[in-house]
């Protein structure tokens, strides 16, 4: 079995409050003192496909695919230090447009020049939703771009019979479903998809390991396609929301006037939101 | 009493003497059984030491001259072992018996079997005969102690083995039998010189009235042989033995590490080394395995650890205890796959080495994960046993093999992988604390050259809102006596500390060898830092990665500007602390660790008149605040929790200030000292927000 998973790299999201900051004329956070990381969802889509394997006992490759900047190279190492077998970063130079179609379809058309290569894969992981802008789309587009099924909010994978069974989380429980390839699933988190800390030996040897990069050129892709410089959407502003606290004391020389001054305030107040 | 001089109207001393094999026939006998004795002896010894070859190289027998320092300190002069005070007495009781007695035998022996015919007059009388007999009877005394120990108070502390009990018998049967050949020898002979040998005397006059001459010559002929066989047994059983560390212990503390405790980490190549940490008896070196076999199994180290004190499994005596017995089971197969190929060739699992870590043991994961790294342990032994290394060894087998950790370590790790910090989630960046303050930042200086110190700021100190009000005192205090420093803002990283004591070492070398790196661009030579952790590494552990500094924990340099005059007319005067009285809780990484325990009270006793007082436990005997060696960052048992058997400690003392000079402990103690405090206010706060009361406020009311 062959399976692919995709990241990306995002700001740190746990950066300290006072250390994040936004480009008012990019509209989009500033990098500033912040660090790169994987976004959550993407490394429980790997431990998910790490977990499957395991069962599986052996016989499964995992592929992990970026599209981003450079510096993405990082989650792709880190990747392959908790073992997934091949990795391949299609290099997004500059371009920063956010949209989901977009991006679905530049890893529609990684996923299909790898299949290319190295045959169908069974299953593709995405992430439920990134840490930064939080859209949530990617794994959907993506599966119409590729003709798949897909299926949102998947927690675990597991070899089932003929096919793979899928335990996904819904607003009344969980459903279990049978899937057989090739499908879509985005993965959220649980208890049991945390992403595990690679063995300094793997860490080590996920640095020695080679690594594929695209380009969107090599991809074909114009930039019509991927909507270089254009969107379908527009980020109006963007900014940082403040806690405004305004305190006000009742005021009064007995209980029962401070009582009386509250509830009249109370009354004021809430009249005023209307 | 009549005996004395009783038949002798004369005597002259110059010719005192006795005969050495009265009433004794087939001397003879006595060289032939000599010979298998010291061959089981030898041979015992000689496996131990085969096995200890089997272990990694390991330099320990450089710097003779420091190194016969230490042995004459505490080998010779028995220093840490007299700390405890019962096992100190009967254990120098007993030590020095032997010792005497060792040399009388050697007397006989020369006086006997050489022409050297020493035994006589003053020095018979005085030496062989006199002291002695005191000797002898300091080994009866002494054994007695112990046996009283052992048998009938039964501290926790022992390990109550058949062996340990056989050995207590057999010395005292032996000094016992001693003085029963002794006093017959006298009562028969009408020895006159008897008054010299008082125990074997007392033994004579007793024995006097109740036997015959005869009887008491076959007695002395039974007992004599049989004091005899049971001293050759013992010796041919020594090796095999605790008894053993009679010559382990002495070796054992002349090849002890040198360093300290901070010092006392391995390095890992990461590209030649073929495990990462150590999981089988052959990865240690060969002091690691003369540790174990010199264990007395006195237990002082399981006494004072504070995981233990709690009530964690941790016990660091059982490591040691369980990896002996490992090491002396494995025998030949050990030293077969000891170097190298710790995975065993043996054709069938039971050949197999066996992992050290195991569940079953004391060396469970559990266990292991439990250790605060104070190293209380280590400066308890009175053998030099480096307990606490061993357990980071196999840390980073769990670590960085396995990846098996708790998961509060875990998380530390991760946010230090990704932003070089150990405080995942923390809400301020490691320049805020400077808001207000106007402090130079290197990468901003035009010259950062021109500080000529680095205030490393560490992570604990930045990032933990509880100690942001310490390292802005430090800084503070610094302004004010006019040093010229800056700090590197967000370009510092964490020094390692934390993922170094988990034994994650490869995450220490990145983070390591980065600081080294920024530190090497701004040509920085002086570091202060207010972190005991950060101080311990740069000053013990950077060097190996090419970052030699002059290195100051903050209350150290705090003391040399207070000592040269750069706080005065500001000293106290004024001061909020003129009425309290403070305890210091000494951080183990600056006292134990690095040997620095004057500077934080030197502080303390200029801090506003406030009166001092010790915890029970302080110096380096410091009992640990609970959050080293990575557990600062794991959630304990409520019932088990370091801090708060440290925090009664401190609030027992009476004091209303605990001053700290450790973020790690400020943190630990707030939170031990708020659950143990009851009515009273007490308040945790660093040295130098103490000196910055003292100091710093009187600053305001100059013009």
């Amino acid at each position: 079995m062959k399976l692919l998973v995709c990241l990306k790299q995002i700001l740190d999201p746990d950066v300290p409050a006072r250390d994040f900051q936004i480009d008012p004329a990019a509209k989009a956070a500033r990098r500033g003192g912040a660090n790169l990381v994987t976004n959550i969802f993407c490394e429980n889509a790997v431990e998910t496909a790490l977990q499957f394997r395991e069962a599986a006992g052996g016989d499964v490759k995992i592929t992990a695919l970026c599209y981003g900047e450079s510096s993405a190279e990082d989650c792709l190492r880190k990747a392959m230090a908790m073992t997934v077998d091949e990795a391949c970063l299609v290099e997004r130079n500059g371009n920063t447009n956010p949209e989901a179609a977009a991006v679905g379809r530049v890893l529609a058309a990684a996923i299909r020049r790898l299949e290319q290569d190295g045959g169908p894969f069974d299953a593709v992981l995405v992430g439920r939703e990134s840490g930064d802008w939080g859209v949530g789309q990617t794994g959907g587009l993506l599966a119409e771009e590729l003709g798949r099924p897909a299926l949102g909010f998947v927690e675990s994978l597991q070899p089932g019979n003929g096919g793979v069974t899928l335990r996904r989380q819904t607003d009344v429980g969980i459903e279990v479903a049978e899937a057989e390839a090739p499908f879509l699933v985005t993965i959220t988190n649980n208890e049991d998809n945390v992403p595990r800390i690679p063995k300094t030996r793997d860490v080590m040897m996920s640095y020695r390991k080679p690594l594929q990069k695209l380009s969107l050129a090599d991809l074909e892709l114009d930039s019509e396609e991927i909507r270089d410089g254009s969107s379908i959407f527009e980020v109006e502003e963007i900014f940082i929301p403040t806690d405004e606290v305004e305190c006000e004391l009742a005021e009064g020389d007995t209980l029962e006037e401070r009582v009386d001054q509250l509830a009249k305030r109370i009354h004021e107040v809430v009249a005023s939101i209307g | 009493m009549f005996r004395v001089g009783g038949t002798v109207p004369f005597m002259d001393p110059t010719q005192a003497t006795r005969e050495v094999f009265w009433n004794i026939e087939y001397t003879w006998l006595v060289y032939v059984l000599m010979v298998p004795t010291l061959a089981v002896f030898g041979w015992g010894f000689w496996l131990k030491i085969r096995r200890w070859r089997a272990g990694q190289p390991a330099i320990r027998f450089d710097r003779p001259a420091e190194r016969l320092q230490l042995f004459l300190r505490n080998a010779v002069g028995q220093g840490r072992t007299i700390r405890s005070r019962y096992a100190g007495v009967f254990h120098t009781l007993v030590y020095t018996g032997f010792i005497v007695l060792f040399l009388a035998t050697t007397v006989v022996a020369i006086h006997h079997d050489t022409p050297l015919h020493i035994m006589k007059g003053h020095f018979y009388l005085i030496f062989q005969s006199l002291i002695v007999d005191v000797f002898g009877l300091f080994v009866l005394v002494g054994v007695a102690l112990a046996a009283i120990r052992r048998w009938i108070s039964k501290p926790n502390l022992l390990v109550y083995t058949d062996e340990a009990s056989w050995i207590l018998v057999t010395i005292f049967v032996m000094a016992l039998t001693g003085f029963m050949v002794e006093g017959w020898r006298i009562a028969v002979t009408d020895d006159p010189w008897a008054a010299w040998s008082p125990i074997g005397n007392l033994f004579a006059l007793a024995s006097d009235p109740l036997m015959s001459d005869a009887a008491m010559q076959t007695g002395h002929v039974v007992i004599w042989w049989f004091h005899l066989v049971v001293a050759f047994g013992f010796i041919a059983w020594v090796p095999f033995s605790k008894m053993s560390h009679v010559f382990t212990a002495p070796l054992n503390i002349f090849t002890a590490n040198l360093d300290g405790y901070g010092g006392s980490l391995k390095t890992i190549d990461f590209e030649t080394a073929e495990r990462f940490g150590i999981n089988h008896l052959g990865d240690f070196t060969w002091k690691d395995l003369l540790d174990f076999d010199a264990c007395t199994e006195c237990g002082r180290c399981t006494d004072v650890c504070p995981a233990n004190t709690v009530g964690k499994s941790l016990s660091p005596r059982d490591i040691i205890l369980d990896l002996q017995g490992l090491m002396h089971r494995q025998g030949d197969q050990f030293l077969l796959n000891g170097n190298g190929n710790g995975n065993g060739s043996g054709a069938n699992g039971s050949d197999e080495l066996l992992p050290i870590i195991d569940q079953k043991t004391a060396v469970s994961p559990e266990a292991l994960f439990a250790c605060t790294t104070c190293a209380a342990c280590m400066e308890a032994c009175p053998v030099h046993i480096e307990q606490m290394p061993k357990i980071i060894d196999a840390r980073r087998y769990l670590v960085m093999e396995e990846a098996d950790f708790p998961e509060g370590m875990m998380d530390m790790m991760n946010s230090l992988e990704s932003r070089q910090h150990p405080f995942a989630g923390t809400q301020f960046s490691r320049v805020d604390w400077t808001e207000g303050l106007d402090i130079d930042v290197m990468a901003e200086m035009d010259d950062p050259h021109e500080a000529e110190v680095l205030m490393w700021v560490g992570c604990g100190g930045a990032l933990v809102e509880r100690n942001r009000n310490t390292v802005r005192a430090t800084a503070k205090l610094l302004k004010k006596a006019g040093v010229k420093f800056a700090i590197l803002g967000r370009e510092e990283s964490c020094t390692g500390d934390p993922a170094r004591r988990v034994g994650n070492e490869f995450l220490f070398e990145m983070l390591a060898k980065g600081n080294v790196e920024t530190m090497q661009r701004y040509g920085v030579r002086k570091v202060v830092t207010s972190c005991p952790h950060c101080f311990n590494s740069f000053r013990n552990e950077y060097p190996q990665f090419g970052g030699s500094y002059e290195v100051y924990h903050h209350t150290q340099f705090l003391d040399q500007l207070l000592e040269s005059g750069r706080f005065d007319g500001h000293d106290a005067a004024g001061s909020s602390n003129g009425s309290s009285t403070i305890t210091f809780h000494d951080p183990c990484y600056l006292g134990r660790h690095n040997g620095e325990y004057e500077a934080p009270r030197n502080l303390l006793a200029k801090v506003g008149g406030a009166r001092q007082v010790e915890m029970q436990r302080s110096r380096n005997t410091s009992f640990c605040c609970g959050g080293g060696g990575g557990m600062a960052f794991v959630d304990e048992p409520p019932d088990q929790r370091v801090n708060q058997e440290r925090a009664q400690e401190a609030v027992d003392t009476g004091a209303d200030v605990v001053a700290v000079g450790c973020p790690f402990c400020a943190t630990m103690l707030d939170d031990g000292v708020n659950a143990r405090r009851g009515d009273r206010d007490v308040r945790v706060r660093d040295v130098a927000e103490l000196l910055w009361d003292a100091v710093g406020e009187s600053d305001q009311a100059a013009p």
